[in-house]
């Protein structure tokens, strides 16, 4: 069988670890991490895509991946079920000669191809599994065109005191790219790459087939294949992003990224030319209660709030019993927090259910770091509390 | 399962003037992001039911829209499925469906060449939690011709008149049927749900064409109670009948008692599924106050919430107070607007400062897309 052409394939990095989530991500790799009281981090990039009319969408897989694989389905929650295209999601798998894990973002890329190749598209996208941000793809796939580019890259401005966190790239008046290094001591520019690039599929192949070669690659896109693409001398650009962009590679900035969604000015969700779309269960409306107390939070369906919620995100299903109080933290899908509870600044991963009368996490006030509950924990007393 | 679904959208809008204005009683919003259809069509996949006939008269505009291809309901289906059957004018079939039997007359041709071997027969005004598959096994320890599934319950004269009573003898067997009574005391309340044999249903047809009945509980049920054997399965869980606009009310205040909330959506048989909206949880700004309510996903509320139910993408603007009352989806309420025993339809806007009281016997409905 013939594969209708597609002008662009989307193929999205989901098969690493996340280490730096630590408990989070024990079980279920990181574009699965639940965020914002209904989502996955996944949501955000698969949303993208439907609404920029990518329908195309490989997924590459390789960490925990049984949680993503089973909320990813047929894709039908992002209109991704689609007679053409759709999306797959992309294991390493056997085949004759070597066979291997993927080894890094572009060998990943350079293991699938034939997947690619079966759709013979103009241009391959990379996006990544666990960034919160809405993006309209199409235009940063007319600027690539526009400027007949072999490769765009994404690019945000940051603080400089966060540049070293990044790839930092340089780039001259025409938006051509002069300079990238990945994670620098000492950056030249503010210019993050966001891990966001457009390629001609046909420069890409070639470059990921030469990086294949080269015993000392790291087969890292950042590391490895844009720094060779420029030094060949191809053209690559870069695309200015504006807008709300938080990667949550960590603790701090889930919890953080969570926390933006609050208030009247927040990076809004609630936006029907972007809707961002999601799998989940099918659950009534919230209830709150006749001495619930709510400021400043946001709840998702299924939840029973009876106690005091501030500052926080009440994911769906989740239980709040009365004189509880939780504040600055995250409770996560079907967590049960019984009565007289105090949660402070604390992310409470799904399914945790915690005893009558506890306290988890210090204030955030006192300068203390984020608690973090592991998923399906049941805790009694503090002697439990791990 | 081995039964087909046959679900009637609209047999009682004449009784839900102002809800059922613009839609059939199937597609009516309830309980926050549901529309009454949900119940119906949830109860029946979950008791494994996967072909179901919507039999639908007019105003079957937004009842399309909400079902769609049926996929929510996991209704998208090469085998089975959900298949709308509004009124099909023929040579000898002309204008809307003149009732339940009507329409099954003129299904026939669809129900002749299902191979499902029981029917079941629903509407959608009644909100209750049943497994079908109990039914039918009833339906075949009795040998019953048709199963009608029943709840004792108190009525009075202004409720009556909508409803078929049944008295049935120590087996359980119908003895008489009353239809649209006016009377008032506790009775065994049909539920307008009826179980049949297919090839059953299939003769009964026959004979009413033959014989021109018109009026399925009538000509059928009443009519006809000592010659077939008509047998009442009892319903003993929550049930509400919505067939006026107080009722419709009344019944969406029982879901801020927990126990009714979770013996509706939470119940072993499994969850009431709807039309997924992909609406973001909803919002609490600073100022907001809310108690005692039932809140979809998609609200930003920055006013004060009473005793009420909102449903998706509702906005409360700041200081204002909504007490006692329902707004449907998209509705907007203005800051210090004041809102109490209210029922507002869909995309209503309330402008800011207004004022409007409505009593709990008597709420104040106001209609689709109104500003006020």
């Amino acid at each position: 069988m013939k594969f209708a052409k597609k002008e662009c394939v989307a193929m999205l990095l989901a098969g690493g670890q996340g280490s730096r989530l630590g408990a989070l991500t024990a079980k279920i790799a990181k574009p699965s991490v639940p965020f914002g009281g209904k989502y996955r981090i996944i949501d955000f990039a698969l949303s993208n895509c439907t609404n920029s009319g990518i329908d195309t969408i490989g997924v590459l897989t390789q960490y925990q991946p049984l949680i993503l694989n089973s909320y990813i389905g047929d894709g039908k929650s992002w209109d991704l079920d689609r007679m053409h295209g759709g999306i797959q999601i992309l294991p390493p798998y056997q085949r004759v000669g070597d066979s291997e894990w993927y080894l890094g973002t572009a060998n990943s890329i350079y293991q699938n191809i034939d997947f690619i190749d079966q759709y013979r598209p103009e241009y391959v996208l990379i996006l990544s599994g666990d960034h919160i941000y809405k993006m309209d793809y199409s235009l940063m796939i007319d600027y690539h065109k526009k400027m007949d580019a072999d490769c765009t890259i994404s690019v945000i401005d940051v603080p400089l005191k966060e540049a070293s966190r990044f790839g930092i790239l340089s780039s001259d008046e025409s938006g051509r790219i002069t300079d990238f290094e990945e994670k620098p001591k000492r950056p030249k520019s503010t210019q993050a790459s966001m891990g966001i690039y457009v390629f001609k599929w046909n420069k890409l192949k070639k470059y990921l087939e030469i990086d294949d070669k080269n015993p000392d690659s790291s087969n890292d896109f950042g590391k490895d294949l844009i720094p060779l693409m420029l030094r060949s001398g191809e053209k690559l650009y870069a695309y200015k992003f504006e807008g709300y962009w938080k990667d949550v590679g960590t603790i701090e900035s889930l919890w953080q990224a969570n926390m933006d969604l609050l208030g009247e000015n927040g990076f809004e969700l609630s936006d029907e030319n972007w809707i961002i779309y999601s799998r989940h269960a099918e659950k009534p409306p919230h209830y709150t209660g006749r001495d619930a107390i709510i400021k400043n939070s946001i709840v998702s369906e299924g939840a029973v709030i009876l106690g005091t919620v501030e500052n926080s995100v009440i994911f769906s299903g989740v239980t709040i019993e009365e004189n509880a109080l939780v504040k600055d933290s995250v409770i996560m899908a079907d967590v049960v927090i019984s009565k007289g509870c105090v949660i402070n600044y604390s992310i409470i991963d799904e399914m945790v259910k915690i005893g009558p009368g506890l306290k988890i996490g210090k204030p955030k006030e006192e300068g203390s770091e984020i608690t973090v509950i592991p998923r399906e924990s049941v805790i009694n007393n503090m002697g439990g509390l791990v | 399962m081995n039964a087909l679904g046959i679900i009637f959208s609209d047999m009682q809008d004449w009784s839900m003037t102002e809800l059922a204005a613009h839609r059939s009683v199937a597609a009516i919003p309830f309980g926050g992001r549901y529309r009454l259809i949900d119940f119906p069509l949830s109860n029946m996949v979950n008791s494994g039911i996967n072909k179901i006939y919507l039999i639908t008269s007019s105003k079957y505009r937004s009842l399309m829209e909400h079902v769609g291809s049926g996929k929510d309901w996991d209704l998208s289906r090469k085998k089975g499925g959900i298949l709308l059957i509004p009124p099909y004018s023929s040579s000898e079939n002309h204008g809307l469906y003149h009732g339940r039997l009507d329409a099954l007359k003129r299904v026939l041709d669809y129900i002749t060449s299902s191979k499902e071997k029981y029917v079941i027969l629903s509407d959608t005004d009644m909100i209750y939690e049943i497994n079908y598959q109990d039914v039918i096994s009833y339906h075949d320890e009795k040998n019953s011709d048709i199963t009608a599934v029943y709840t004792k319950t108190n009525i009075n004269k202004s409720t009556s008149v909508h409803k078929i009573l049944y008295e049935f003898d120590q087996e359980g067997r119908a003895v008489d049927i009353l239809v649209y009574p006016i009377t008032n005391g506790t009775y065994n309340v049909g539920l307008n749900t009826w179980v049949m044999n297919k090839d059953f249903l299939e003769s009964l047809l026959y004979d009413a064409i033959a014989r021109n009945y018109k009026d399925f509980s009538y000509n059928v049920l009443s009519a006809r109670v000592h010659s077939l054997r008509i047998y009442g399965y009892e319903y003993t869980g929550f049930f509400a009948h919505i067939d006026s606009l107080q009722s419709y009310y009344e019944t969406s205040m029982k879901l801020l008692n927990k126990d009714v909330l979770q013996s509706i959506f939470y119940s072993k048989t499994g969850p009431i599924y709807t039309k997924t909206k992909d609406s973001a949880p909803t919002k609490y700004c600073s100022g907001a106050l809310v108690k005692n309510s039932l809140i979809a996903n998609g609200c930003i509320i920055e006013g004060t919430v009473e005793n009420s139910i909102l449903f998706r993408d509702v906005r409360i603007g700041k200081n204002a107070v909504v007490k006692n009352s329902i707004i449907m989806q998209h509705g907007r309420i203005g800051d210090n607007a004041k809102l109490d025993s209210v029922i507002t339809d869909t995309y209503t806007f309330v402008n800011k400062d207004r004022v409007l009281l409505g009593y709990s016997s008597c709420p104040f409905f106001i209609k689709k897309n109104s500003v006020v």
